[in-house]
């Protein structure tokens, strides 16, 4: 009986074993081949060229700035997020009328097709045609010339595409810190009230400390789906302007499949592995930790 | 080329292909797409920026016509032009697919994956005369002498040009040059506040655009030779002038601009001049908007050097090693330069031929189109291939040319120098280490 139980085990657990190999275990794999490879396009062999893609991906200037855009997006993108989802959550975490139905609207950016929410958000930003620039047009903010372009401006730019991918994670966070929430006992915060504590002192003393370990695991795994993106990037800036905006997974993109050089794109992905390893390291220890407390 | 004959022929099969043998053998080296079992030809290609090409006449007249003479069924799927690279890659990763993939500018990076297409040009050259050197430059691989595509058409990259504005600031004519570009465009921004649009952003029209600039400048990204020879005192003069352009003209929009950005500027009434193809009156057109009244077509401007622009799109066919029908698709391009006159005529005058004698009286349809107002403002197009000229101008358009474009090493390099990000010298310096870095790549590809 018990030998049966571990092949049933074994294959009900094998189909996620295989479904991860296949999908990210072999391009995994295949990256670090080609990254050491002289892989092209439409190349038909394979030479080993050791780390000369590497020194020619570190030799670029377009690389090491996209290096410190990753970073800038994520870390913008993660503040955004967490303190956003933080207020959301407080305000969802007790009863009111038509609290499903907000949830509900929060939610929406997660469920929707990430590549259609940012083409809504790429009219909403145009130059042209921005709603936004409309309304200031029309509230005699700016001239009709000379209006803000969200795209076009590096600072702004770069605001306009951490504001799209918070907004698009924005639900994910939320619903992780309302599920810490709840799982708050009740008699913790009303004890504290009873003693005096006020609205700050109980979030800040009693209530972030309470969910810290589950605000990790928002933030770890927040910081791995924006680093890893190039969606909203290429949808709305193509990394422009000139480069203020390129981020490593766009920049892979560009020279592994537009310039058609896969080996050199794959270097520039494999720069995203120690970041993304060490992040999954804390992740899995903070995801343990929660879980024994 | 030609196909296997099975061993089991009748007599009356024998004879038909005897036959048929004799009168191809008349008719010289003739394609012999032979009639069969009904075969498929898959094709991927664009969606046409004038979408009345592809619904009114490719997908179903000519292909459907072409599938009926030739007992296949020719499936025709439409992407947009920003996603043929991936969707090539894609397919060659598979080493399955289409049996046609049309690429919108040279796709020189893919030669090992796609057969000779000499002996198709071979074919339409004994039948329509010698295609433009535009259409070999594009094609052609001279170090091993391998035809990588087949252009049927290019599309030209004239100026489009406010005819009230431009009046208005005593350039009835619009701009000739870029001098005049400056001037014009500084006093229309400075007294109606509309701004030009010439694009500075990751994207193909701005590769176009700057391009055209460098040349006019004297300028180039290589040699005739493959050379890299970016860092020019004609570069440096090149990007002082866009600087200056920018300045006194522009909005940080044309930072922002995708390839439609600067239809759409036009078309809003917004723009005083762009660089583009006539995808943009011809939109105004169909849509009977009043301002396409005012929207007028110039040759390349002159510069102190050169007056020369770009091909818009390069129309490049390839035919995949991995192709199931690569006999039909052979064949399909052949008869499709046949009709070439009608896709041109189905494209609003968008696509030119590659083969000009399949559209021998091109200069008269264009000096008098009907559906344009006024009818001979396509006129000036008729001397397109006196300033046209291909993406790696002086010299070919290699792999390490198609990822110096696609990297957008160039429109960075200009914008840059208009945010004041970087000087001229330095940026022109920038742009050569990357150049230089990106064709030492292929070197040894």
């Amino acid at each position: 009986m018990a030998m049966t139980n571990r092949k049933l085990g074994v294959l009900m657990f094998s189909p996620a074993i295989i479904y991860v190999l296949a999908v990210v275990g072999v391009p995994f794999v295949l990256a670090f081949v080609y990254a050491v490879g002289d892989v092209k396009i439409a190349s038909v062999g394979y030479h080993y060229v050791g780390l000369a893609n590497f020194r020619s991906v570190l030799e670029s200037p377009t690389f090491r700035r996209s290096l410190y855009d990753s970073i800038i997006f994520t870390v913008g993108t993660q503040v955004v997020v967490l303190v956003g989802s933080t207020v959301l959550s407080l305000a969802l975490k007790d009863r009111f009328t038509g609290r499903g139905f907000i949830r509900f609207l929060i939610l929406l950016p997660w469920v929707a097709p990430v590549s259609l929410g940012t083409i809504g958000w790429k009219w909403i930003l145009d130059s042209i045609y921005s709603v936004i620039n409309w309304v200031l047009v029309h509230l005699h903010f700016v001239r009709p010339f000379d209006t803000p372009m969200w795209l076009g401006e590096p600072t702004l730019a770069m605001i306009s595409v951490i504001g799209v991918e918070s907004w698009r994670l924005l639900p994910f966070s939320t619903v992780i810190l309302l599920a810490g929430l709840t799982a708050i006992p009740r008699d913790i915060p009303e004890a504290a009230a009873v003693d005096g504590a006020g609205f700050w002192r109980t979030l800040f003393q009693i209530t972030i400390p309470m969910i810290l370990p589950i605000v990790n695991v928002a933030i770890l795994f927040g910081v791995i789906f924006v680093f890893t993106d190039m969606t909203v990037v290429y949808i709305l800036t193509r990394g422009g302007p000139y480069d203020t905006t390129q981020v490593l997974p766009s920049l892979a993109f560009f020279t592994g499949i537009l310039g058609s050089d896969l080996a050199e794109g794959a270097a520039i992905s494999i720069f995203l592995v120690p970041i993304l390893v060490a992040v999954a390291y804390f992740m899995l220890r903070v995801a343990s930790r929660a879980e024994v407390g | 080329m030609a196909r296997k004959i099975s061993q089991g022929v009748s007599r009356r099969e024998f004879v038909k292909i005897a036959g048929a043998g004799t009168l191809a053998a008349g008719m010289g080296p003739a394609f012999l797409y032979q009639k069969g079992p009904q075969k498929t030809l898959k094709i991927i290609q664009w969606s046409h920026f004038v979408p009345a090409y592809d619904k009114e006449w490719f997908d179903t007249v000519f292909t459907k016509q072409w599938g009926e003479k030739h007992n296949t069924n020719v499936i025709v799927d439409h992407i947009s032009l920003t996603e043929i690279p991936a969707r090539a890659a894609a397919e060659v990763s598979a080493q399955q697919g289409h049996d046609l993939c049309m690429f919108l500018s040279p796709p020189a990076a893919y030669e090992k994956q796609v057969i000779d297409h000499r002996e198709i040009y071979e074919e339409v050259q004994r039948k329509h005369g010698k295609p433009i050197d535009l259409a070999v430059k594009s094609t052609l691989n001279p170090k091993t002498n391998k035809y990588f595509a087949f252009s049927d058409s290019y599309v030209p990259d004239p100026g489009n040009w406010r005819k009230d504005l431009w009046s208005d600031v005593g350039y009835p004519n619009g701009p000739d040059n870029y001098d005049q570009l400056l001037d014009g465009a500084r006093k229309i921004r400075q007294k109606q506040g509309n701004p030009c649009g010439i694009g500075l952003s990751q994207e193909l029209d701005t590769n176009m655009a700057m391009r055209a600039l460098m040349w006019s400048f004297g300028a180039s990204e290589q040699d005739e030779n493959g050379n890299v020879v970016i860092n020019s005192k004609n570069t440096i003069e090149a990007l002082k002038f866009m600087k200056q352009l920018y300045k006194d003209t522009e909005t940080p929009e044309v930072f922002t601009w995708d390839p439609s950005s600067n239809n759409r500027a036009m078309l809003a009434g917004k723009a005083s001049f762009v660089e583009n193809a006539i995808s943009i009156t011809r939109e105004a057109e169909v849509k009977k908007m009043d301002i396409g009244k005012q929207i007028m077509i110039s040759h390349a401007l002159a510069g102190p050097k050169a007056r020369l622009a770009s091909e818009h799109v390069m129309s490049c066919y390839v035919i995949w090693k991995f192709a199931q029908n690569k006999e039909g698709a052979q064949q399909f391009l052949v008869d499709f330069i046949d009709s070439f006159h009608d896709a041109f005529k189905a494209s609003g005058f968008y696509n030119f031929p590659c083969f000009p004698s399949t559209a021998p009286n091109l200069k008269e349809e264009i000096s008098n189109d009907p559906k344009a107002d006024p009818p001979d403002k396509y006129k000036v197009l008729s001397d397109v291939l006196d300033w046209a000229t291909n993406v790696g101008h002086p010299g070919y358009a290699t792999a390490a040319v198609d990822e110096v474009f696609n990297t957008f090493v160039i429109p960075t390099m200009f914008a840059k120098v208009a945010r004041d990000q970087e000087t001229p010298e330095n940026a022109a310096a920038a742009a050569e280490k990357e150049v230089k870095r990106i064709f030492d790549k292929w070197k040894t590809a």
